[in-house]
């Protein structure tokens, strides 16, 4: 972070995404209790199963460890569950009263899932990790349409896209990411900086858009 | 910390430094939305960050049509003299439309290299179809630059890539994206067998620490800055090179030196 100039993160366990949620958000929290600058993410499941406790007790959990946003792995191929109303939606419900963010990854989950909860949970700030150069097509829509799309921009690298979409619709949309570790926050850095915008646009896309987000959590 | 650090952090362009992007595009594509895709934006771009020239083949080359790509890239080439050069289009599909774009392409001394993307051609690097390409890039001392990835791309992955550049060292190749996000290892260690392999950096999955890993393993002499500008923004690269923990000379070889000892820019 230091490397690229990067203050602030917020940040999740692998293992609660490639092996066991509740064991990956328990190691996140110790690992990072002395990390300045580190802020945790949960990553979460519905409860039907018992591995994780029901909403209501789980989002207490989360508003007194001070978790910022929480994740989702739906589908087969990850966390074996659906975000359709009868699997996800008592445990959706309860982060859109919350306002608390929602952070998926675009290669896992269906732009019609995607329009389907940005209807239905219109106080839920969806944050789509992952997006490409591709998915311009897909989102441009959805930012018309709703006020609580978010898009990070680790990969969000379409040539001249930082501007067209703040020529468009503002800077409200964009969140700075990374995908540190995996991927070197240099470029990211980059792609802002240099961004044809005003210094309040990238200030707002860089930090202050988020900072909003995590202030109105907990209503 | 790098002695860019302040530079990019403050979005100035690195001007004291030359930059040279060997890997680049042009104009429209099927599957995405390209806000900044025509030359005059292209070169905005370039110049916010410092990128000083710019070797480009229209995205449409390799799936479409071949000679309208070339006409876009020379048309760019003539519009924007001294910042925009060529990469001539080549399908080995055709390969006698490919020798006539090469004998018309070449005519304009900006065009300095051949761009192959087989994967998207369907045509296998190896392909005999493929040799008097080969041979015009040999007689001319010319690059050839090729997208590769790190998979089982049976048209052009990484070892298909390799097995070429073995068996014509007259020509220096450029291995496109070094395999991708997953191929760094791999390009690496072809690169470290065969002295004709240069690794390009273009990608928009930028794995941590590759640029240092290639430097350490390597050296910096034989990785080329790329961006694939207007596909990806270009300026992410910028920041890979101009924030990576490499010397102040690693880097300038990255950014264009290396490039300007193989390329004659007219």
């Amino acid at each position: 972070m230091a490397t690229a100039g990067i203050e602030e993160a917020l940040v999740y366990h692998t293992a609660a995404r490639d092996a066991h949620p509740p064991l990956g958000n328990s190691l996140l929290i110790e690992e990072i209790k002395d990390c300045q600058g580190l802020s945790p993410v949960w990553v979460i499941l519905p409860n039907h199963t018992g591995e994780m406790p029901p909403p209501g007790q789980l989002l207490g959990e989360m508003k007194a460890r001070g978790i910022q946003a929480v994740r989702m792995y739906p589908g087969r191929a990850h966390h074996s569950f659906s975000l359709a109303d009868w699997c996800a939606g008592e445990l959706l419900s309860a982060l859109d009263t919350a306002r608390v963010p929602l952070i998926l990854d675009t290669e896992i989950v269906s732009w019609e899932e995607v329009f389907s909860l940005l209807k239905s949970y219109p106080c839920l700030p969806l944050i789509m990790a992952n997006c490409s150069y591709r998915h311009n097509r897909f989102l441009y829509p959805l930012f018309k349409r709703f006020q609580n799309l978010y898009v990070e921009t680790s990969r969000f690298m379409g040539g001249g896209t930082i501007e067209d979409v703040v020529a468009h619709f503002g800077p409200h949309p964009l969140l700075f990411g990374t995908n540190m570790p995996q991927y070197t926050g240099t470029a990211a850095v980059a792609l802002l900086t240099y961004a044809d915008i005003d210094a309040e646009d990238k200030q707002a896309i860089a930090g202050d858009n988020l900072r909003r987000l995590l202030g109105e959590m907990w209503p | 910390m790098s002695e860019y650090f302040d530079r990019i952090q403050a979005g100035l362009p690195l001007d004291d430094v030359e930059i040279i992007d060997l890997h680049a595009h042009l104009g429209p594509y099927f599957n995405m939305h390209i806000p900044a895709g025509d030359p005059g934006r292209m070169v905005r771009i370039m110049d916010l960050c410092g990128i000083d020239k710019t070797v480009l083949s229209p995205n449409l080359a390799g799936a479409s049509d071949l000679v309208l790509a070339n006409t876009m890239m020379l048309e760019a080439v003539a519009s924007y003299c001294g910042r925009l050069y060529g990469a001539c289009s080549v399908n080995g599909n055709y390969p006698e439309l490919s020798l006539d774009e090469l004998d018309r392409c070449f005519q304009e001394p900006r065009v300095v290299m051949i761009k192959v993307h087989p994967a998207v051609t369907k045509c296998r690097l190896d392909d005999r179809r493929m040799n008097r390409i080969y041979e015009f890039a040999s007689k001319r001392g010319l690059l050839i630059l090729v997208h590769t990835w790190h998979d089982n791309d049976p048209y052009g992955n990484q070892d298909i890539f390799a097995s070429v550049a073995k068996a014509r060292p007259d020509i220096r190749w450029i291995m496109g994206h070094s395999g991708g996000p997953f191929g760094s290892v791999h390009a690496m260690e072809l690169a470290r067998d065969l002295p004709n392999i240069y690794l390009d950096i273009t990608l928009s999955m930028c794995p941590a620490r590759q640029i240092e890993f290639f430097v350490m393993e390597l050296g910096s002499e034989r990785v080329l800055f790329g961006t694939d500008n207007p596909f990806i923004d270009p300026r992410p690269q910028i920041g890979r090179v101009g924030l990576a923990r490499i010397s102040h000379q690693d880097r300038v070889n990255i950014f264009g030196a290396n490039a300007r000892r193989m390329i004659h820019f007219e």
